[in-house]
């Protein structure tokens, strides 16, 4: 008899250690993720990487760079894309070069005609105007951003968030 | 799963020793548990005998170093963006609020905590030496007024970071008050300031001795302090009760009479105690006295956690050295020096006594160097160690309890008696409206 | 129960109940008072205009930080609706803000609590309105605060913000109450006695920054009512002498109205650090050219040379006949290229411009692209220029004799 309720007395006790143990563990977690929570930022104090560039209207035809932005955004016609400026190599901004000439190139299997290229002036890399990466030291593609029309006032807007795939075309 | 449980019992069997050998041995094998005696008498254990508050003071100043670290990576100690960054905490960083809580709140019970271990300690004549060889409590003393003042001079660089009105203005109190000493009173003020304005120098010597130096400083402190205690023989009340064994006139207790390798000279401090009866007055150290600091961890911080919930944290408009606040008022723990400062300064016809040098400088000065030397002032016999309001040291009690009570009642004055232009309102009196900009 | 038991219970009490608190906290951070806006705004959205626009729709603080002026505006996290249209009769806070002034004063470039007041850096409704909190000095001048100054046009208190910019305009639009002021300032000849701005009195105290005044700076003694700045001046332009007794200043016979907007102007009156740009009317000069220089900069933009201009050829060449002068001539006078090109190089212009050789080369296929059709239209206007320039040189020859 006393060797039974010394049994049960005995896993209780071990029932409530376990439970001690646990709410221990899950104290000292909780306060060491709210501390460790607390240093990843909610806001940033940075220009935002969506933002928005003008209107349609103001963008000639071709390429604009937008230089604190470190971006190009692309007009050909009635479609626009976002092309980025950082080169992937090291992350220097590469320079646009227009072509005199256009040039057929094959890319992904497909020709394309080129009428602009761009440099990157720190180790040589070489993109298309698409961004494929065909010379020097660039390990990949210049990354293509989401090109979005603002409801509020029709601007375009662009958002470094967000990569797209190099096809990607905003129809205005 | 019988490997698991080995593996489990293999890490933490020296917390929950099995057996009387276990427990000796896990002060030996565990490396937290190296601080401690493998023994110590249930007297010390007791609740009612030092409320444990110096163990209380280590865990806020625990608390204050671990709320310190993210508080380090979010504030920012520069003049033009101190208080943003402060109201960031407050607002937009995940748990923010609930850190900038904790640390305030811990940082305002070690202040209060540390003064009244200072005052059981004196209460209770632990400051004393008892019969044993090369003991040496009133360094220990020393050490703590010193760890005391370490304190206050924490809590006031940490009361400027916020900049905010209460925080420039109470600097501006303090440094005034500091700057009343003779001879040297300007160069202080010079040299706490960096300058002869509260101005970025000001917050960033502040900043830098609030979070590295005097951190150190206390850390030092506090584990010589704790090392003299183990040196001492363990608390006060461990003396009393040998003292008791002698006159209860009790058969010698089993003893060594032989000292550490029979090198070192006179008797090791562990031989003293053991005139204690072990068996009957100790307990092992692991997991008697690990489980009741255990206690005191978790009971000091569910206190303060429910205060951080229950007490919002202050923060006034930003630092405008152009306008000062009505009333403006030093922190809370110094505000017995404001009010002494004021009652000191009495005018008799066109002469002003300068109550800043007498209330500020000089009256503080006698009491903490009193406070220091007291223990070799002290002459009451040896029996008075470790006894809470003992006989022989019933007149040095009394007065000092006078004292503490006169600093308490000069802080209540300060705090909710004096109103706006320090005029003083009775508590049933309310203070005129704060005005407001609409 | 012995104590070492004891012990342990109350190990576990005390555990358990800091494990409830963090959970306190835990749900706090979990679910801030402004989430719930967020979730309602999209309802909203999806109901309006369907769940697409509804994705659009952020969530987490938002934050507006306009670096010029050191101001963060956290007040989008809850009022989303601000820069949208179609919300104009939807509760706040997600009602539209009125289209007009806030094309005028874009929310990036303010941000809210410059016009608004408030406290920008909160994320809760009382902090971020501060209405009545002791410790923001700037509450939210909104209707809330209009009603408790018992002002006839409930949110006409933001007024005195706009004319912390519009502080040297005669006439602000829609500043009715400063308008009004500010004609009464003339009307009275407030300036007779004291100081404002550059002119003035010194009979009275110095009005140009009287705004800055802290509430701790006044008193309160002679005025009935919530000690305030506002009640303050309003109290004194009733009645000067009854607030301060030793006053010369007249009484005005001011009615609640009068009072009340000349306290908005006075209130407005403060010491600002805002940049340039951010007052309205500040002429910002550009560098000083005499009228014959504007015209001919507008005849090479816009007259029949503007081809070469645009082009970039005038930088090293002149084409005289169009008027084009370039700075620094380093190439010859292309309004003779016509015949230049062929005695020079013994190719017509066009062979030369589709294969050109010499410094041409280089500046044709790296600095200048001229598409083929562009390359015609350069021939061509070669041609007229070339044409005239005979044409003129002839005129003169005969002038000449």
């Amino acid at each position: 008899m006393k060797s039974q309720t010394q049994a049960s007395g005995v896993s209780r006790r071990s029932w409530f250690h376990k439970l001690g143990i646990g709410g221990l563990l899950a104290g000292v977690t909780g306060m060491g993720y709210a501390f460790v929570r607390a240093l990843v930022p909610n806001v940033l104090y940075e220009e935002p990487q969506r933002f928005k560039a003008g209107t349609p209207g103001q963008f000639p035809e071709g390429a604009t760079f937008l230089e604190d932005r470190r971006v190009f955004i692309v007009r050909e016609q009635n479609t626009f894309h976002a092309i980025s400026a950082v080169c992937t190599h090291l992350g220097c901004t590469v320079k646009m070069v227009t072509l005199n000439q256009p040039k057929r190139v094959a890319i992904g299997g497909r020709e394309v005609e080129e009428t602009r290229e761009f440099h990157c002036p720190c180790h040589g890399s070489k993109y298309y105007g698409d961004g494929t990466n065909f010379a020097g030291p660039a390990p990949k593609p210049l990354a293509c951003y989401r090109v979005e029309l603002a409801p509020e006032d029709g601007q375009l807007t662009v958002n470094l968030d967000e990569p797209v795939s190099r096809s990607f075309r905003l129809t205005v | 799963m019988a490997a698991q449980n080995k593996m489990w019992r293999q890490l933490t069997w020296t917390w929950k020793p099995a057996s009387d050998r276990d427990a000796g041995d896990s002060v030996v094998r565990n490396l937290l548990l190296h601080w401690f005696p493998a023994k110590v008498t249930i007297g010390s254990l007791s609740f009612r005998y030092s409320f444990w508050l110096g163990t209380i003071s280590a865990v806020l100043f625990g608390v204050l170093c671990i709320t310190g670290l993210p508080l380090m990576f979010l504030y920012v100690p520069s003049v033009e963006r101190a208080y943003q960054s402060v109201k960031d905490i407050e607002f937009v960083v995940s748990f923010g609020w609930f850190i900038r809580a904790l640390h305030r709140l811990a940082a305002h019970l070690m202040v209060a905590v540390v003064f009244l271990h200072m005052v059981r300690v004196f209460l209770a004549g632990a400051y004393k030496n008892g019969t044993a060889a090369n003991q040496a409590r009133p360094v220990n003393w020393v050490i703590g007024i010193l760890l005391m003042l370490a304190t206050f001079f924490l809590s006031f660089t940490g009361y400027l970071l916020p900049w905010d009105q209460l925080a420039y203005w109470a600097v501006t109190v303090g440094t005034n008050i500091a700057s009343a000493a003779p001879l040297v009173g300007d160069k202080i003020r010079f040299l706490l300031l960096g300058g002869n304005q509260i101005e970025q120098n000001t917050l960033l010597r502040f900043y830098v001795l609030h979070c590295f130096f005097l951190p150190a400083f206390v850390l030092f402190l506090f584990m010589w302090h704790m090392w003299r205690v183990r040196k001492d023989g363990g608390l006060a009340c461990v003396d009393k009760l040998s003292l008791e064994q002698k006159r209860q006139n009790l058969p010698p207790v089993k003893s060594k009479t032989y000292s550490l390798l029979g090198i070192t000279k006179g008797r090791t401090v562990h031989v003293e105690t053991a005139l204690v009866d072990e068996d009957e007055h100790t307990v092992s150290s692991s997991p008697f006295l690990t489980r009741r600091i255990l206690l005191v961890m978790l009971g000091t911080v569910a206190v303060i956690c429910l205060l951080a919930l229950l007490v919002a944290t202050p923060l006034e408009e930003a630092a405008n050295p152009r306008v000062t606040p009505n009333p403006a008022k030093a922190p809370w723990y110094f505000l017995w020096l404001q009010e002494l400062v004021t009652d000191t300064t009495i005018k008799l016809g066109d002469f002003t006594i300068n109550g800043a040098l007498i209330g500020g400088i000089l009256v503080p000065g006698v009491l903490i160097v009193l406070l220091a030397v007291w223990p070799w002032l002290d002459k009451s016999p040896v029996q008075a160690v470790g006894v809470w309001f003992a006989a022989d040291r019933r007149r040095q009690n009394l007065v000092f309890l006078g004292i503490v009570l006169l600093v308490l009642a000069l802080t209540v004055v300060g705090t909710f008696l004096r109103g706006p232009y320090w005029r003083f309102f009775w508590p049933w009196e309310a203070w005129p409206e704060m005005p407001a900009p609409f | 129960m012995d104590w070492k038991n004891r012990d342990t219970v109350t190990v576990y009490s005390l555990g358990g109940a800091v494990v409830v608190m963090l959970g306190v906290v835990f749900w706090n951070y979990a679910q801030p008072e402004w989430k719930g806006y967020q979730e309602e705004f999209r309802e909203l959205v999806t109901r309006k205009f369907g769940p697409a626009r509804a994705r659009q729709v952020p969530s987490g603080i938002q934050q507006i930080w306009v670096k010029e002026l050191g101001r963060v505006d956290r007040c989008t996290t809850c009022h989303l609706g601000v820069s949208w249209q179609g919300l104009e009769s939807a509760p706040e806070p997600y009602r539209s803000h009125p289209k007009e002034i806030l094309d005028q004063h874009p929310v990036a470039k303010y941000g809210c609590t410059l016009c608004h007041g408030g406290q920008g850096y909160a994320t809760d409704t009382d902090s971020a309105h501060s209405v009545s909190n002791a410790n923001w000095g700037e509450p939210l001048l909104g209707g809330e605060l209009g009603k408790l100054n018992l002002i006839s046009n409930r949110e006409a208190l933001i007024q005195v913000n706009c004319n912390i910019c519009h502080h040297n305009d005669r006439e602000t639009k829609g500043a009715d109450y400063i308008n009004y002021a500010k004609r009464l300032v003339d009307q009275k000849g407030c300036t007779a006695c004291h100081t404002i701005g550059k002119r003035g009195g010194t009979v009275g105290p110095n009005l140009t920054y009287i705004g800055d005044l802290a509430p701790e700076q006044l008193d309160y003694s002679r005025m009935s009512g919530k000690p305030s700045v506002f009640g303050w001046h309003v109290a004194h332009f009733k009645d000067p002498k009854q607030m301060v007794s030793e006053t010369v200043m007249p009484n005005f016979g001011f009615g609640s109205k009068e009072a009340q907007a000349l306290a908005m102007l006075v209130m407005s009156w403060k010491r600002t650090n805002l940049p340039m740009a951010y007052m309205p009317g500040v002429h910002i000069p550009e560098p000083q050219r005499t009228p014959e220089e504007i015209a001919k900069e507008q005849q090479m933009l816009t007259g029949e040379g503007a081809f070469f201009v645009k082009k970039t050829c005038f930088i090293c060449h002149d084409v005289s006949s169009f008027g084009i002068e370039s700075a620094t001539k380093i190439g010859p006078d292309l309004a003779m290229a016509y015949s230049d090109v062929q005695s020079r190089f013994g190719r017509t212009l066009e062979d030369f411009l589709k294969a050109p050789t010499g410094t041409m080369s280089v500046v044709l296929s790296t600095q200048i692209h001229l598409t083929e059709a562009e390359r015609d239209e350069a021939i061509a206007k070669l041609k007229v220029a070339y044409q005239k320039k005979t044409e003129q040189d002839a005129k003169n020859k005969v002038a000449k004799k």
